[in-house]
């Protein structure tokens, strides 16, 4: 679909709604400012169905589904890291101890984003299976010309030719 | 009978004269202004001395014959006075100079902040010449519009959010309306968790030193936002780019901002567990580039790869930039205006140890010149050639390295930082595209995410415990002291501020832009990629007249 008016109107929405919401944030302590985060909060609801009534019209995308479980386990994983570090402030007083838990937290962290959610993401990237799948025959088109063209070293061996 | 007249009228006349003076003196004894109380017995020398001094200055007359010289403008006799007519008191001259001093440092925050606003223009050119002509109007409008955006969220909530409870800078005046920081008791202590004055900037915080804070911290937000295009051009949709821009301008960096800078959680591990001065960012290795560049490895892990980046073998191919001239001269311009962001995070260069602006603009520029020796040396002796986007890569990762130690460190730390930073860079790039088989066009996670991360480690190795901000940081007496100079702590709160950046914030963007995708979509159809983004996410061409030429013509014209 691309840039479209009815995204363009839906972003002008979801930002009278963030506005509004934020209005009533800084009232909250009295009625008006409660009404106005209900009233933010319809408003950014309303441009979210826009945005999810449109999103199918972008038309097909590279991507293919991957598993959704293991990308929020991911997400976890790299949560849990801060949680390890955060106990062992308190569970050990020295300088030392704490280093220790800080940097033991940080692994979990890296684990969870450097292996899980790569490896969550990876599984059924669509560079693996380009030309594969008949339910992605429209993408496997469009993939395959692109590598055809060698569009992305189109121009450096243009150049090596007309030396 | 006509001589009596005569003299009559004479004695009426001069009477009448008599009685014209005699009123009019009197008139002008009341019109005229008190005369002068003689000094009090009370006066002490020195307001005499001034006193004396102000009747010493040019007068209006001298300074009407011009002043070549610049000798006798600015004089005692342009001090406000309470009293014009009593003349200066010692009052009127500590005004002056408490006022020059909030004013230096108004003007010198000022002007850092409109530098770190033009390193805008250094992202646009940097990361729009490291992609290809087809998308440089979508890349170029990104980094254009992420500053509307950014601005009218941080405007919005994003500084409340941040700044809300940053009451007690004396730089500035005291910003004494920012009191409202929401804090929570765990373990016995209070904990800062987000501030909650400066919505709109209206009510109490319509004041002046509020404003100049505010327009310094937003050109910092700014600049972690448009991290992320850098990493995710060529195939995000422009939509979902500006919904995600106002999200992290408005909640992921304030909240962090708000934790290192704003009186917030990590600020306090000094003073509540001991751990060093507390969590020490200088100038936002950690707040600024590492929520720029761990946002933009969750969103890129989301988006996917360009088509055609990785074979099927996982094997990576490489995409040529459309302008490399774009991105040097784009890296010129980012360093220029990194000469705002580290020595400006003084928020000002008069008193409280602030004359270390120096030191710090020195550190800057080493640190940004040994970053690029490191990256072409690597290129060099690694590829055999020195490659010119890792040179700049690498001189953007010296200054990101020295952004958070800046403050703290001396200059042949700040050289050290810098060359760790340009051979961190070129070994993070390689593992993000070869290991994680993440696609990111212009290094943008290894640039200011690693580095970052990087940099905020640095402070916990490398601060000498030499400077003074006012005698204390983040509310503990003394300086920042590295774990080489004697002070384990502070690595352990650097240590917790790098956890907390991966675990809390990495993980924060990754949720708030699963979200988005279920809702708006990060990718562009395959169909717009490959045509490229300039014509059906802008509607024009950023070169249209720049045409490549089909492989057969090229090499007939040979």
């Amino acid at each position: 679909m691309a840039a479209s008016k009815s995204q363009g109107s839906y972003f002008g929405l979801f930002l009278v709604g963030a506005t509004v919401l934020v209005g009533g944030i800084a009232g909250i302590a009295s009625a008006t400012g409660k009404l106005l985060m209900l009233v933010g909060v319809g408003i950014l609801l309303a441009a979210a169905a826009g945005f999810l009534k449109i999103k199918p019209l972008e038309g097909e995308t590279p991507v293919e589904r991957s598993p959704e479980a293991m990308k929020w386990m991911g997400a976890g994983v790299v949560l849990l890291g801060w949680v390890v570090t955060i106990g062992g402030l308190h569970l050990v007083d020295s300088n030392g101890g704490r280093i220790v838990a800080s940097l033991l937290g940080i692994g979990v962290s890296l684990f969870g984003m450097l292996y899980v959610l790569p490896a969550a993401f990876n599984k059924t990237a669509f560079w693996k299976t380009a030309g594969g799948r008949p339910a992605r025959n429209g993408f496997t088109a469009v993939a395959s010309k692109a590598t055809l063209e060698s569009e992305l070293t189109g121009g450096p061996r243009a150049m090596e030719s007309a030396r | 009978m006509t001589a009596t007249l005569r003299k009559n009228l004479l004695s009426l006349c001069i009477l009448a004269f008599g009685w014209a003076v005699g009123a009019t003196a009197y008139a002008q004894a009341a019109a005229a202004p008190a005369q002068p109380p003689a000094a009090p017995a009370s006066v002490s020398p020195a307001t005499t001395e001034l006193r004396e001094a102000a009747a010493k200055a040019p007068t209006v007359a001298d300074l009407q014959k011009g002043d070549p010289g610049g000798t006798l403008t600015g004089t005692i006799a342009d001090v406000t006075m309470t009293d014009a007519k009593a003349g200066p008191t010692l009052a009127d001259a500590g005004n002056q100079i408490g006022q020059n001093k909030v004013a230096i440092n108004f003007v010198w925050t000022l002007i850092c902040g409109f530098l770190v606003m033009f390193m805008q223009a250094g992202f646009a050119m940097v990361e729009s010449g490291l992609t290809r002509v087809k998308n440089a109007n979508h890349t170029y409008m990104m980094n254009f519009f992420v500053y509307g955006c950014g601005l009218l969220a941080f405007w919005l909530i994003g500084f409340a959010i941040q700044m809300g409870g940053a009451a007690g800078n004396a730089n500035l005046g005291g910003l004494n309306p920012l009191t409202g920081e929401q804090g929570i008791s765990l373990f016995g202590k209070t904990w800062g968790l987000f501030g909650k004055t400066g919505f709109f900037l209206a009510g109490s915080s319509y004041d002046v030193g509020v404003m100049v804070i505010f327009l310094f911290q937003m050109v910092f937000m700014d600049t972690a936002l448009t991290i992320v295009t850098g990493a995710c051009a060529e195939r995000w949709k422009f939509i979902t780019f500006s919904v995600t821009s106002v999200i992290m301008g408005a909640l992921t960096y304030p909240l962090f901002a708000n934790w290192a800078w704003g009186g917030g959680w990590l600020s306090q591990l000094g003073t509540n567990l001991g751990l060093g001065k507390g969590y020490a960012d200088f100038a936002g290795s950690g707040v600024v580039h590492s929520v720029g560049g761990l946002t933009a490895l969750a969103v890129c892990l989301i988006v996917g790869p360009r088509i055609g980046k990785f074979n099927r073998d996982g094997s990576a191919n490489p995409i040529i930039g459309h302008d490399i001239s774009a991105v040097l001269i784009g890296c010129f311009i980012l360093a220029f205006g990194w000469f705002g962001f580290n020595p400006g995070s003084t928020l000002g260069a008069s008193a409280n140890g602030n004359l270390r602006i120096g030191t710090i603009a020195v550190a800057t520029m080493l640190a940004g010149c040994t970053g690029t020796f490191g990256a072409i040396l690597y290129m060099w002796i690694a590829k055999g050639k020195p490659d010119a986007s890792m040179s700049g890569n690498g001189l953007l990762a010296g200054l990101v390295a020295i952004t958070a130690p800046s403050g703290f460190v001396s200059a042949p730390s700040a050289a050290i930082i810098g060359l760790v930073a340009g051979v961190l860079v070129c070994v993070s790039v390689s593992f993000v595209e070869n290991v994680l088989k993440v696609d990111d066009p212009v290094g943008a996670i290894s640039v200011h995410g690693t580095n970052g991360l990087w940099g905020v480690l640095a402070v916990g190795l490398f601060a000498d415990g030499t400077s003074n901000y006012g005698g204390s940081w983040n509310g503990v007496t003394g300086s920042v002291t590295g774990l080489f100079y004697g002070d384990a702590s502070q690595l352990a709160a650097q240590l917790v501020g790098i956890s907390t950046l991966m675990g809390v914030i990495f993980t924060l963007s990754f949720a708030i832009n699963m979200v988005l995708e279920y809702v708006i979509g990060h990718r562009v159809s395959a169909e717009s990629e490959l045509n490229g983004l300039d014509i059906p996410e802008m509607g024009q061409l950023g070169y249209p007249e720049f045409v490549f030429r089909p492989e057969p013509v090229f090499a007939a014209a040979a």
